[in-house]
């Protein structure tokens, strides 16, 4: 048995690694994923304090209201939608929609561009 | 696809429940993300009273109900297969699972709380 497979050189390290940009959309879709369940603690907290009383709620409204808040509300729109919009994209290929290799391709860039979009927007309203 | 569970596999089975339950709340939590973004867009104005007479409605706390089942189970079955594909060793695997379920379960109450006795009292 000739030993070529032993020889071959093994890129594990992931800064050697460069993924393509369905790769690069997926990992993310992971990223995110795992950042939204750590945030959920913080919006159960929101929510619950939002209907404790008026006071509270107005509390509530003045911290969504500050500024490092709404950078990580912003932050928050720009996981969720990627997310979100990455998700779908998993869901078509299910369906053997955008499954080539070019199709894969463009879902990839229109999540990155959807991603983007919404951002914009949501950026908009928060800091207008 | 193959379906049929091979004989003698002791615990181990297709994952083809996981895979269902993934895409299913996944579908719930897309529609009720896009029913969410449009309740806030067309709500008139945002005060205590409009927001806690609006969480009490029952279609809306049920809606929020499924939401946070589907939210758990969706968290479940992701973060289990980040485990299974990051974590090699099986103790590290085991202790990051139990304590997923741990985390998921305390807020499944937490979310009971909220939408049995913040919304009504």
């Amino acid at each position: 048995m000739p030993d070529n497979n032993y020889k071959r050189p093994k890129y594990l390290n992931l800064l050697h690694i460069r993924l393509p940009i369905g790769g690069m959309v997926s990992i993310l879709h992971r990223v995110s994923g795992v950042l939204l369940i750590m945030a959920m603690p913080f919006g159960f907290r929101l929510l619950q304090q939002s209907l404790g009383s008026p006071e509270s709620f107005a509390q509530i409204m003045a911290l969504l209201r500050s500024l490092p808040v709404r950078a990580l509300l912003l932050l928050f729109t720009a996981l969720l939608t990627h997310h979100f919009l990455a998700g779908v994209r998993h869901l078509l290929l299910d369906l053997d929609i955008g499954i080539s290799r070019s199709g894969g391709q463009l879902g990839a860039w229109l999540v990155l561009v959807g991603v983007v979009g919404v951002v914009l927007i949501a950026g908009g309203c928060l800091f207008s | 696809m193959k379906t049929m569970k091979p004989r003698g596999s002791g615990s181990a089975h297709s994952g083809l429940g996981e895979w269902l339950l993934q895409r299913l709340s996944a579908l719930y939590l897309a529609g009720f993300a896009l029913w969410l973004v449009a309740q806030f867009a067309i709500a008139a104005s945002m005060d205590y009273v409009s927001w806690k007479a609006w969480m009490t409605t029952g279609g809306v706390r049920l809606a929020f109900a499924l939401f946070f089942l589907s939210m758990l189970v969706h968290g479940w079955v992701g973060m289990r297969s980040v485990f299974l594909d990051y974590l090699k060793p099986l103790w590290m695997r085991s202790v990051m699972q139990f304590l997923l379920a741990l985390g998921l379960l305390a807020l499944a109450l937490w979310a009971a709380e909220i939408l049995l006795v913040d919304v009504r009292a």
